[in-house]
């Protein structure tokens, strides 16, 4: 099997200028660039044609339209790097259904977590037909049981069964609704992110555009991230095909079992555009460093993209270091930053500029939320080096904010994003959009401050858990202990620590038990309880009760407060040094 | 015997037998062991009570599929909970291929 081709021989390169994604598919279908898949042994597997997909997405339509599923009704999909997700995604598309892509289960025991994430995402996107890999049918079925409205789950053969009928198509426009991207994560609250078909186009045209990657003919894009992310789906689907660029695929867990096939994929195919989180970068390194072909030639890939998680600059300096003897043009970097509810992105550092970094005087950073250069930035005790992320897109803006203020530069605040790109809201969650939005403004929840018109991260949504890439919630740990009995309602608090290792998991607990024998069970159940929810080891500090958990002052726990305190070392171990 | 080395791990061609898998298992999980479960048993639950995070269990699955040639499928993975029936799983598979 040939890869397909990177460029159309005839059809002209169309950069996002479209209204909706099946025009954007009607488009791309002219030409012969496309998808292929790859195995974990960098084979390919199959290859299908833009053209080919629009074809089989028509078929797909057509049953879904004959079978009597409404405009607007929504189509759970589990989305593996797999062709049945593209059947199913685009097929909905023409047939005025919203899909909604979920996760694919997180390894080994974990059953009932998977399951009941899955019925939190039926019930807070009102499904109405579930379908994913075979292997997954059992659980959608599952799920599903207390789901009446759902009149059709199992795996693709639930639709390719259905009889094709001679029906007109209903292709979504673009006033209408997209699809629902859950914000990966949060299995208790899960909200899905309604992605309009207009906010998609505006995202698109500013991510291939020249406020970020201005992609240009011979581009070709190569990605192992999963689709049920918006940097995967959104990033390496919608993207590409904007611009009706060919794509390379591996899945993610193939990537994670071999690294090294994502920077042979780039290599053989002479890919142009590739991104990853940090942590991908850093396993290419840490696994991939021992099986480098001799003729690993990376020197096509012009933007190797950093989002998804803080940029680490550590990290960067490491792959850059190992791989630049294999033509990694360190200058490629593109660090960018963004969020679901922006669609995906919302700032990129210019193109060719490679990673750039700011370092700042931890003390001042701490006290007074201010980023003054540090006088010895390569004291790192006292001098802590942040990723600049670049510029917002054209037609949208950034501030940073602290109480309503706009900030100056250097000043460390709430980062607050307007634009065409902005959702509408979270999907029929008025109270929680109004949380969020005001104004046409969007709270990203994130800290940061401005340099010379960019934006630098400093920390996170003030609470969201990032493990390995992975999106952790608080609270779900927390309920997690309290679901097994091992402390009560309120008596734990969850959050993460920076170390040179990447993220831990703290969690503090109340020890509402005497003498160290208890006091070791109950620490022994509690990580016990946080591996089996939400598969990650955690470090458990008990906290006396007299002492209590921080609270905010409208009575909620402050996880925020209890971080500090235990990084101040008030609890009892005090932590190992980070 | 062991027949083929594919650059990344030694494939196990003919069926194994069950002390083999286990062997293997146990192997693979012994630096996630915890003050309090130093011994990998059968009953052993392996999310549970070894310190091992999501990206390690995937990668430890991934290391005994290639080693014993079967492939475990993703819904199978989430219902196993011990050392016991991971090992009876693979040996299910192995005996099938």
């Amino acid at each position: 099997m040939t890869p397909l081709p990177t460029a159309n021989p005839t059809l002209a390169l169309r950069r996002a200028a479209f209204r909706s994604v099946p025009e954007m598919l009607d488009y791309a279908a002219r030409g012969d660039t496309g998808v292929t898949f790859y195995s974990a042994r960098g084979e390919p597997l199959s290859a299908l044609p833009w053209r080919e997909i629009r074809e089989r997405a028509h078929v797909v339509a057509r049953k879904l339209i004959g079978a009597g599923f409404a405009m607007g009704d929504r189509l759970l999909i589990t989305a593996d790097t797999w062709v049945g997700f593209f059947d199913a995604f685009f097929g909905a598309q023409y047939a005025g259904l919203l899909p909604v892509p979920v996760s694919i289960p997180v390894g080994i025991g974990g059953k009932e977590a998977y399951l009941e994430q899955l019925r939190r995402q039926f019930a807070a996107s009102g499904a109405v037909a579930a379908v994913g890999l075979d292997e997954l049918a059992g659980f959608l079925a599952d799920a599903a049981k207390e789901f009446p409205a759902v009149r059709l789950q199992g795996g693709m053969g639930a639709i390719e069964s259905l009889p094709e009928k001679p029906v007109d198509l209903r292709p979504l426009g673009a006033d209408d609704t997209c699809y629902i991207q859950f914000s990966s994560g949060s299995t208790r609250q899960p909200h899905g992110v309604q992605i309009t078909q207009a906010a998609l186009m505006a995202n698109l045209q500013g991510i291939t555009g020249p406020g970020g990657l201005d992609v240009v003919e011979g581009d070709r894009a190569t990605s192992w991230l999963p689709l049920y992310h918006d940097m995967g789906l959104i990033g390496f689907l919608f993207s590409p095909l904007s611009a009706q660029l060919s794509i390379d695929y591996l899945t993610p867990r193939d990537f994670a079992r071999r690294p090294m096939q994502w920077l042979n994929l780039i290599s053989k195919n002479r890919g142009t555009i590739s991104y990853s989180p940090s942590f991908g970068y850093d396993l290419a390194v840490r696994r991939g460093a021992m099986q480098v072909p001799a003729d690993l030639d990376l020197s096509s890939w012009r933007h190797a993209g950093i989002g998804g998680d803080m940029v680490r600059a550590d990290v960067l300096d490491r792959f850059a270091q190992t791989f630049e003897s294999k033509g990694f043009r360190p200058s490629a970097f593109i660090p960018s930053y963004g969020m679901a509810e922006v669609c995906l992105a919302i700032t990129f550092c210019p193109g060719g500029s490679g990673m750039r970094t700011d370092t700042v005087d931890r003390t001042a950073l701490a006290e007074a939320q201010r980023a003054e250069p540090a006088a010895n930035p390569s004291d790192s005790h006292r001098a802590r080096r942040f990723v600049v992320c670049g510029g917002v897109l054209p037609g949208h803006r950034l501030e940073v904010r602290d109480e309503g203020r706009v900030l100056g530069d250097r000043a460390v605040g709430r980062i607050f994003v307007k634009g065409p790109s902005i959702m509408p809201g979270y999907f029929q969650e008025p109270e929680a959009s109004r949380e969020v939005l005001s104004d046409g403004w969007l709270d990203t929840g994130d800290l940061g401050y401005t340099l010379n018109g960019e934006i630098v991260v400093t920390g996170r949504a003030k609470d969201l858990i990032i493990v390995n890439g992975r999106n952790v919630w608080p609270q779900d740990i927390e309920w997690a202990i309290e679901a097994q009995k091992v402390v009560k309602s309120g008596d734990a608090a969850a959050f993460s620590i920076d170390t040179a290792d990447g993220e831990r998991v703290v969690v503090a607990v109340l020890a509402r038990v005497a003498g160290d024998e208890a006091k070791a069970a109950l620490a022994r159940d509690v990580a016990g309880a946080v591996r089996e929810a939400v598969a990650v080891d955690c470090d458990v500090v008990l906290v006396p009760p007299t002492m209590g958990l921080p609270t905010t002052s409208s009575g909620k726990l402050s996880r925020s407060r209890t971080k500090a305190n235990y990084l101040a070392g008030r609890y009892a171990p005090k932590p190992a040094a980070a | 015997m062991i027949v083929e080395n594919d650059g990344t791990s030694v494939l196990l061609r003919r069926v194994p037998v069950r002390g083999e898998v286990m062997a293997e298992i146990c192997t693979q999980l012994a630096p996630f062991r915890t003050s309090d479960t130093q011994v990998i048993r059968g009953e052993t639950a392996i999310s549970k009570d070894l310190a091992i995070d999501s990206l390690a269990v995937m990668d430890m699955v991934m290391e005994l599929e290639d080693r014993f040639d079967v492939s475990i499928p993703m819904n199978v993975v989430a219902e196993i909970q011990t050392v016991d029936e991971l090992a009876d799983t693979i040996l299910k598979l192995a005996a099938r291929r």
